[in-house]
């Protein structure tokens, strides 16, 4: 099993307490729906600091994977997990779920403003966390120039989210997701509905936001995958395939499966 | 495309026929029915507006069989138990839509109270008004406004119910996961961020049930019995428009029938008027968040 692979990468480590150079570890993560097993015995760990890409055809299992992380995979009816999930060593199957949210935060592959001006976007998981209501207009301004987005909507902080283009809104998200400090940004697709330019911007954005943060994106984009991350994992059929930093998953991958992917054989 | 030429003229012919015969039909319908409508209104309009002018809405009614006199009092409790129905039914209502969309989801409980729901939507009115009438007017042993007005509010209950869930479910659920995902707990999103994007939805609900409710009479007739003076007390007797245009109609009096229909013509436009105010202010309000 390729799997192993990751054991060499801890092994390296193996001096360093894991917990220190991994802020997210998974070990023997099964996933069902009903009676559908969607993901079968995933172990891998997330650096810090670091970006972390998760490929694969759909319906392979990886964004039923980062959904386990920050536990939206509850939300789902008859969604199981067996398997441990930790952050920064702690199951976050035991911390209290809106808290684990707030250190964990998700970005989906739909842009999702809420029905709210721009700066109520921002200001509102503020307000959820309960921040003092005087310090909330410097922490969205700050959000939003984190998110590279200031310049173009300062002046329409009251006007609705929705006018925003598709590009300007997932990165409107991003600030929001930002705005509430979290330690992990989970980030599902979030330019599969965006075009080059808009894509680009993100990707600009993630570079930035590494210094800050740990970051998990999934991805049907290889070259996205290629271009932003340290480490690549490709997932087939609920499997984790194979898992390595993304120069040696796309220059010598280990795995056939994985090759006949990246060289678009299939997928 | 070479096959396309070869339906001969005569196919083409009958399928376009079919297209002109299909939709002629529906225009036809809409035709008859809107017709039906409008003939409605325009019997209304020419039998009532001789009745109205200013002391026909300020007046209290004139002594039996008398020319003059007005339905003030009517059009005031029409007012008085729309709002004492508002406050019963839009939260009770509301309440259930969101427990039903958001919570329950989709279990037996639900789908028992889903068919509940739409049952008493149909259920004849007259139904809430007996009731009423034996859990609260007959142990008080007086009809009143706040009787008339519960069994009103009941009568929104489900109508509102039912919108309210209806609406819910098409809030996509994108905006509940993006909301769970900052750390919102569950509540707050639904009140937050589900609820306001469901709004319009919502309040067009209202709006039907009131509009609903203020015709009805029915019920009235065992809980708020009518009146002909103004209203003193919630505790006691109350008119109702549609009481009084029942009471006129049956009425021996010419005067009393043209009284009639210059009421139902008030309560029509009232309706027409209150629904449309209230999309507008609505339109606005989700012009500046959409």
């Amino acid at each position: 099993m390729e799997v192993r692979d990751t054991d060499i990468l801890m092994s390296d480590q193996s001096a360093v307490s894991l917990d220190q150079a991994y802020k997210l570890r998974v070990n023997g993560l099964n996933f069902y729906y009903g009676s559908f097993q969607a993901l079968h015995d995933i172990s891998v760990n997330a650096e810090k600091n670091r970006i972390t890409a998760f490929i694969g055809p759909s319906g392979c299992g990886k964004s039923t994977f980062l959904r386990t992380l920050n536990r939206m995979h509850e939300e789902t009816p008859e969604a199981r997990v067996e398997g441990e999930v930790l952050l920064d060593g702690e199951s976050v199957f035991d911390r209290e779920i809106s808290e684990l949210r707030r250190s964990v935060g998700m970005v989906f592959q739909r842009s999702t403003p809420f029905p709210k001006s721009i700066f109520e976007n921002i200001a509102y998981g503020l307000r959820i966390r309960g921040v003092d209501s005087s310090l909330i207009s410097g922490l969205v301004e700050q959000s939003l120039k984190r998110a590279n987005l200031w310049e173009e909507v300062k002046d329409k902080l009251k006007k609705s989210a929705s006018g925003l283009s598709g590009g300007q809104q997932q990165r409107l998200c991003i600030a929001r997701a930002l705005a509430v400090n979290p330690e992990v940004l989970l980030l599902d697709e979030p330019c599969s509905a965006l075009d080059p330019i808009g894509t680009s911007k993100i990707e600009e954005l993630l570079l930035e936001i590494k210094e800050s943060c740990t970051i998990v994106i999934v991805t049907h984009n290889m070259q996205q995958a290629a271009r932003v991350s340290d480490y690549t994992g490709f997932f087939l059929s609920g499997k984790l395939i194979e898992f390595n930093n993304t120069k040696s998953i796309f220059e010598t991958p280990s795995s056939k499966l994985t090759e006949d992917y990246i060289t678009g054989r299939f997928g | 495309m070479a096959s396309k030429h070869k339906t001969s003229s005569r196919t083409g012919n009958w399928r376009k026929w079919r297209g002109v015969l299909g939709f002629g039909l529906t225009g036809v319908a809409t035709l008859i029915s809107l017709g039906a409508l409008f003939s409605i209104l325009g019997y209304l309009i020419h039998q009532g507006i001789g009745a109205i002018n200013w002391n026909f809405i300020v007046r209290e009614p004139a002594a039996v069989g008398e020319a003059g006199g007005g339905i003030a009092p009517s059009l005031l409790g029409t007012l008085i138990l729309v709002s004492i129905s508002m406050v019963v039914g839009i939260p009770l209502g509301i309440g259930v839509g969101i427990y039903l969309s958001e919570i329950a989801g989709g279990t037996r409980f639900a789908s028992v109270a889903r068919i509940a729901i739409n049952t008493f939507i149909g259920v004849p009115s007259i139904i809430m008004g007996i009731f009423v009438y034996f859990i609260l007017v007959k142990p008080t042993n007086t009809f009143s406004a706040i009787a008339g007005g519960l069994a009103l509010g009941i009568i929104m209950i489900p109508i509102i119910a039912r919108t309210t869930e209806d609406v819910l479910r098409l809030v996509p659920k994108s905006i509940r996961e993006a909301g769970l995902a900052i750390g919102a707990p569950k509540w707050r999103v639904t009140f937050d961020l589900v609820l306001p994007a469901a709004r319009a939805g919502v309040i067009t609900g209202g709006i039907l049930a009131v509009a609903r409710v203020a015709g009805e009479t029915a019920p009235l007739i065992l809980t708020a019995l009518g009146n002909e003076y103004y209203p003193t007390s919630l505790f006691k007797p109350i008119d109702e428009i549609t009481l009084r245009i029942l009471k006129y109609a049956r009425g021996p009096y010419d005067v009393w029938h043209q009284q009639a229909y210059g009421a139902a013509l008030i309560l029509v436009f009232g309706v027409a008027l209150g629904s449309l105010l209230l999309r507008l202010s609505t339109r606005d309000h989700d012009a500046l968040s959409r």
